[in-house]
Order: structure tokens, then C-alpha cells, then sequence
């Protein structure tokens, strides 16, 4: 069917650049920034160009910088691989016919629902506090000596939040995969003798490789930008341990007021995550090809 | 092993995993319920005589209304709004591709994935000069930019579904676009619109990034209440269990509401 041009961007246009206003403007405004020097708190010292100085800083001088990219990576590849590993098994239980299979959905994915900040108040205290917390109660029942996570392992500790939320998610997805794969070739596979294993690896899986790689990749998208959790429960610390880039540039510009340097790490940190998500979408869909093959 | 006993087990290891992972739900709740001094109870207490102060007072509670207040005109206005945008823009996309839409359309999913961070320098800035700073305006401006990538993404997905005759026979009887679009292409979606409504409204209503950044007292929003117990009121248990339950309520009623569409929301209609 074809629409007149004019109807058309009529239709568009508003959306678009209502959007570019609002995501591409700012960007722009962003990068402009980063070659300025500009303390919010001193307006007396101006607003001066000092071309790649907040960036030659972020990127050669300041430790924290770095400390938050290598956490920004690990916590976020420890999130979205432990939650496709747990997803992946909820997702397998819960295709199964069985009696409650419905409430047993609704009630596995209620974690994905929860606002991060009510995640991580309820992980810090009820669950993960080191004296009153249910986990220390369970494991020292247990003869495990008593550990506070988030200060003994933050990373850990964020990382275990941010699962709880985000296997429901991964589960979600690889549900409808797994709902796509004809009964057919599954039995087909039995009645050939595979055992539940060989199934899985060599059936179910190939077949599974677009889902995987789409919830890898949205997920991935989503956890880089994890904030609320370690806003709430460790302020980016014990130190710098648990400091992500985007919890970074907020301490950047919300108690330095230093619009340059934040504006630098914001650009980076937009660029960072091109870069993860454009080599991602590579690599899953090679490793996909060669497991299709 | 039988494949009886087999099934057997398994069903039942689901429904141990399925509790374990909506424990923390669970047991936060019913920690609403206790006195402060049985919630940090050792051992911890899972049967006793149940509460209501602590729900009362997070609903008298002035803070705690006029937050929860915000969230509700923030995420529904917005929502509102990215449907008065992206609905149009939708229509046109799924119902009449061009060679050019595909592009549109990635580009519109590009400015989703763009990090908050990389924007919110200068919408700090902006903000403060243009009197946003704090203000219900100011954050449906941006949460109306937040879901409308959503919108467009998801509303195409359903308007693509649409017979094409039902549009041609439309079109032939003389009916315009506007009518096409309002009169045609909408009531047939509205399951869809449903869904995508509901998912916008979880999403706003859990959004914390922008609002801790760019509101104060005026228009923070629940998550921002939350996260301030832990600085004020971090001891309380209950009171904080009690407000914390209140404050998801609506998203679990809204997102198993729209639980058929979620895949299809959560991958930008990319999964039906």
C-alpha cells in the first residue's frame, strides 16, 4: 500500500524529531561540552575551551576512571552471564507441562518488576545484612561463618541483585524460543535414543541461538546502564569497588559540578557501549553461524 | 529412573526454584506486616500476629503520597503523550513500509539504546535554565521520550498485522487517513495498545537514572522515596518493607496484566 508523501511525514515527522530533540540534541551538547572546562559551583572561573584536556585527564590521569570501566565490564558480564545461565534453567523448567505451570510463571518473573532501588533496599537489609539479614540466618545455620557480602565481596554483591532481576528477563525470552521449537524435532531426538543432555546440546540449543543472542544483547544493553542498585546499596564503594562508569559520571557531576570531565566520561561511555554492543552482535552471530553449521 | 519419578521430580524442583526466586518478594511483604522488632527478629519469624500500622502510615504519610502522586501523573501523562507521537508514527511505518522505514526504525531504536549518562550533562543544564529542574513538566518531557522508541517499535509490530484489505476496502470507500488510522487501524489493535500501555507505564514508574538526577522534593518519584530510606530511615524494616510493597503493587498488577506481551515489549516486538 502506498500513502502520499506529505500524509506521511505528517504521520512521522512529529515522533522523530521529538526523539532527535530530546536523545540526539543533548549527545551533541554532551560532546560540545567535554572540550570545555566548566565548574557548575564556580561560575566566576568561566566557561573556557580546553580542547582534549578532560579527555587526556579521564583517559591517562585518573585511576577511578579506569577502576570504573574494568567494574563497569565485570559486574556487567558477570550479570548478563549468570542470568542467561539461571534463565536458561527456568526457562527449560518451566516449559514442562505441569500442574500450576501458570502461577509458577507469574510468580517467576515478579523480580523483573521490581523497581532497582526496592531491589537493592530489600537485598541490603532483609536478605544480605550481616546480623539480622535471612541469608546470614541460613548460612551460619549451616556452620558458613558470618559474612557481610556487600562489604566483603560488593561486586558480588551487586552482581547477585541484578540477577535476581534479570534471570526473569533472559527466562521471558528464551521461554518464547523455546516455544518456537517444534515438539516434533524433540521427540524426534528421543525416539533416536539422545539422552536429555544430548537434547539439549545438539537440538534445543542450535536451535535456541537467535533468543540466546537477542537476550544476551538486549540484556547486556539494559545492565550497562545499571545504576539504582549500587546508588542504594554501596554508593559505588567499599572505595571505588563497586564505582560503574555511569555511577561515576553522576559523582562527577553531582558533587564535583565538573560539567567538562563528567561530560568526557559520558562520551565515553557512550562510546563504550557502541563498541560492546556492535562487537557483541559480531561475535554471537559468528559463534551462532558456526554452532548452525 | 521411570519417566514417571523423573517428571515427578522435576515438577517439584521447579517449584522449589520457582519459591526461591520469589522469596525475596515474599518475605518482603510479609515483613510489612511485622512490628520493627519482629522484623529483625533472629531466627526470623514467619508466623505472627499481623500489623497494618506500617501500610497506614507509608499512605498518611504526606512524603509518601505526594511521591507516589508524581508517579502516577508522570508515567501516565508520558505514557499518554508517546502514544499521541508514536501511534502515527506507527501507523505509517507498519501499515505503509516504505524502502526508507527500515532505517527509520533502527534509528528510533538507536536513541533507546543511547546511555543516559551520554545526555545528562546537558539535560541538567538545560533543565535549570528552562525552569524543568524539579518539575512534573519537566520529567513527562523526557519519560514521553523514553517509551516512545517503545511506542513505535511495538504499535508497528501489531499495526503490521493488520489484513490489508480491511485498509484498501477502507481506503476505496473514500475513508481518509485520519479516519484509516482512528477509525480502522486502532480499535483493531487495542490489545496491543493495552500491552504497550501497560509496559510504558512500568517502565516510567520504575525509571530512577533521570529522576534522582533532574527532580528534587516536586516531582521525584517512588523509587526515589525508597532509595531514600536508606539514609533516613534505614533501621526501619517494617515501615520500609510496608512502602517498598505499596510502591511495586501497581507494576505487578500492570505487568501480569500485560504478561502476554511482554516478550514482544522487553524485544521491541522483535519476539511474538
Amino acid at each position: 500500500m502506498t500513502m502520499a508523501r506529505s500524509t506521511r511525514w505528517l504521520l512521522i515527522a512529529p515522533a522523530i524529531i521529538y526523539l532527535a530533540a530530546l536523545t540526539q540534541a543533548p549527545f551533541v551538547l554532551t560532546l560540545f561540552y567535554s572540550f570545555q572546562k566548566w565548574i557548575l559551583t564556580s561560575p566566576e572561573l568561566g566557561v573556557t575551551f580546553v580542547g582534549f584536556e578532560n579527555f587526556g585527564y579521564t583517559l591517562f590521569q585518573d585511576s577511578t576512571f579506569r577502576a570504573a570501566v574494568l567494574n563497569l565490564v565485570l559486574i556487567t558480564a558477570g550479570i548478563v552471564l549468570l542470568s542467561l545461565l539461571f534463565g536458561m534453567i527456568f526457562a527449560l523448567l518451566l516449559h514442562r507441562k505441569f500442574p500450576g505451570q501458570g502461577i509458577a510463571r507469574s510468580l517467576a518473573i515478579a523480580p523483573f518488576f521490581v523497581m532497582p532501588t526496592v531491589n537493592a533496599v530489600v537485598w541490603k537489609n532483609l536478605l544480605l545484612n550481616p546480623v539480622f539479614g535471612f541469608v546470614n540466618y541460613f548460612t551460619t545455620r549451616i556452620g558458613l561463618p558470618r559474612v557481610d557480602i556487600l562489604a566483603a565481596f560488593p561486586k558480588l554483591g551487586i552482581i547477585t541483585m541484578a540477577v535476581w532481576q534479570w534471570t526473569p528477563f533472559m527466562m521471558l525470552i528464551l521461554l518464547a524460543g523455546l516455544q518456537s521449537v517444534p515438539d516434533e524435532i524433540r521427540e524426534a531426538a528421543e525416539v533416536d535414543g539422545a539422552n536429555p543432555w544430548e537434547e539439549f546440546r545438539y537440538i534445543t540449543l542450535p536451535l535456541l541461538g537467535p533468543f540466546v543472542e537477542l537476550s544476551v544483547l538486549l540484556a547486556t544493553i539494559y545492565v550497562l546502564q545499571l545504576f539504582g542498585e549500587i546508588f542504594v546499596a554501596t554508593q559505588g564503594g567499599p572505595g571505588s569497588a563497586t564505582t560503574t562508569l555511569p555511577y561515576y559520571v553522576y559523582e562527577t557531576i553531582s558533587q564535583a559540578n565538573d560539567v567538562g570531565t563528567s561530560s568526557a566520561q559520558g562520551v565515553c561511555a557512550v562510546i563504550i557501549a557502541s563498541v560492546i554492543a556492535t562487537f557483541l552482535l559480531r561475535l554471537l552471530s559468528r559463534t551462532f553461524k558456526v554452532a548452525k553449521a | 529412573m521411570t519417566g514417571r519419578v523423573r517428571d515427578t521430580l522435576l515438577t517439584l524442583l521447579t517449584y522449589l526454584a520457582v519459591l526461591a526466586i520469589f522469596f525475596p518478594i515474599f518475605w518482603t511483604v510479609l515483613a510489612g506486616f511485622k512490628t520493627e522488632g519482629t522484623a529483625v527478629a533472629q531466627p526470623p519469624v514467619l508466623f505472627f500476629g499481623p500489623t497494618f500500622e506500617n501500610f497506614r502510615e507509608a499512605l498518611t504519610n504526606a512524603n509518601y503520597t505526594s511521591f507516589f502522586f508524581h508517579s502516577v501523573t508522570i508515567s501516565v501523562v508520558s505514557t499518554f503523550f508517546a502514544f499521541l507521537l508514536g501511534i502515527p508514527a506507527a501507523f505509517a511505518l507498519g501499515l505503509f513500509p516504505t524502502e526508507k522505514s527500515a532505517g527509520t526504525l533502527s534509528w528510533v531504536l538507536s536513541t533507546k539504546m543511547m546511555p543516559a549518562v551520554g545526555v545528562i550533562i546537558p539535560l541538567i543544564i538545560i533543565f535549570k535554565a528552562l525552569h524543568l529542574f524539579d518539575s512534573l513538566a519537566g520529567m513527562i518531557i523526557l519519560y514521553t521520550a523514553i517509551n516512545l522508541p517503545l511506542v513505535i517499535w511495538m504499535m508497528r509490530s501489531f499495526f503490521a498485522e493488520i489484513p490489508k484489505d480491511l485498509i484498501e476496502a477502507a481506503r476505496i470507500d473514500g475513508a481518509d487517513t485520519l479516519h484509516v488510522l482512528v477509525g480502522i487501524a486502532v480499535p483493531f489493535v487495542t490489545p496491543g495498545l493495552a500491552a504497550t500501555a501497560l509496559l510504558c507505564l512500568i517502565f516510567s514508574w520504575n525509571e530512577f537514572f533521570l529522576v534522582v538526577n533532574l527532580a528534587g522534593p516536586n516531582a521525584s518519584t517512588l523509587p526515589v522515596y525508597i532509595a531514600g530510606f536508606m539514609t533516613s530511615e534505614g533501621l526501619f524494616w517494617a515501615k520500609m518493607s510496608a512502602a517498598s510493597t505499596l510502591a511495586v503493587i501497581p507494576v505487578f498488577i500492570a505487568g501480569w496484566a500485560a504478561q502476554r506481551s511482554l516478550v514482544r515489549g522487553l524485544t521491541m516486538g522483535a519476539v511474538k
